[in-house]
């Protein structure tokens, strides 16, 4: 796939180390922050972590995404990461607040068609905090639970998962 | 369809406010729960209990509580 990729009215490329300070700026935003693992707001560990990334990224390893507008605005990222076997780990999850209210799911639809259709993947692995309630729900209607501790619920979804979810999502997005 | 019934339904979408404060002329998205989230549990309990597909543009394009009901029950068969 060619990067950039247009797809439901947004614009998807992989990260780069000028995007250090946008993703400080959703990791550290009071409203996302509540449901992730605590961040310094150190803007020269983001791009070290992002050069880290990219090495990863060039070996297949790993994929980072961020997600803008038509006019370059960006809206936020998510990332494909923990490849084994048949199965990878969808986070690092974030929209910009302000961000219309389809763009979170425009992103998660592309990057799970990606994982499934492009990269071969046939499940899917994610952990979710437990407070972290209407994101649980919403995986929960594709996602099956796999484990749990104190904090987290861990899901898995299989390729039946995802074509249902495919359906769902592409029946309220934008084509 | 009952309004009130729909009203209370989708109060129930929001875990912080209590759902008397909801009314048919409520402007939901000035609310400061309102989120990407919260607009997947309004379609998901459209799709759940009405048996109806709301899209990205019918949540766009509404502002109250009333405009989502008007939707759903163009929208059920």
């Amino acid at each position: 796939m060619q990067f950039p990729v247009s797809k439901y009215g947004f614009v998807f490329r992989m990260v780069e180390e000028s995007d250090a300070e946008f993703i400080l700026s959703l990791r550290t935003n009071d409203k996302l922050a509540k449901h992730l693992s605590p961040t310094e707001g150190d803007l020269d560990g983001q791009i070290a972590w992002i050069k880290s990334y990219k090495q990863r990224e060039a070996r297949g390893e790993e994929y980072y995404f961020l997600f803008e507008s038509q006019t370059g605005q960006g809206l936020g990222v998510i990332r494909l990461y923990n490849f084994e076997g048949d199965s990878y780990t969808a986070g690092s999850w974030l929209t910009n607040p302000g961000a219309d209210e389809m763009t979170a799911f425009a992103s998660d639809a592309f990057a799970m068609d990606l994982a499934f259709d492009e990269l071969g993947f046939s499940k899917c692995l994610i952990d979710v905090r437990k407070q972290n309630v209407k994101v649980l729900r919403y995986h929960k209607r594709f996602f099956k639970q796999i484990a749990e501790d104190a904090d987290n619920i861990y899901m898995e979804m299989d390729r039946d998962g995802f074509q249902r979810k495919h359906q769902f999502l592409n029946s309220i997005l934008q084509p | 369809m009952d309004i009130e019934k729909f009203v209370q339904e989708f109060a129930n979408q929001f875990d912080m406010v209590p759902a008397e404060e909801f009314t048919p002329e409520t402007h939901f998205k000035e609310n400061e729960e309102w989120d990407s989230m919260t607009a997947l549990s309004i379609i998901a309990m459209a799709d759940d209990s009405y048996n109806v597909r709301l899209t990205g543009d019918d949540i766009r394009t509404s502002v109250t509580v009333q405009d989502i009901f008007d939707i759903v029950v163009s929208k059920v068969k």
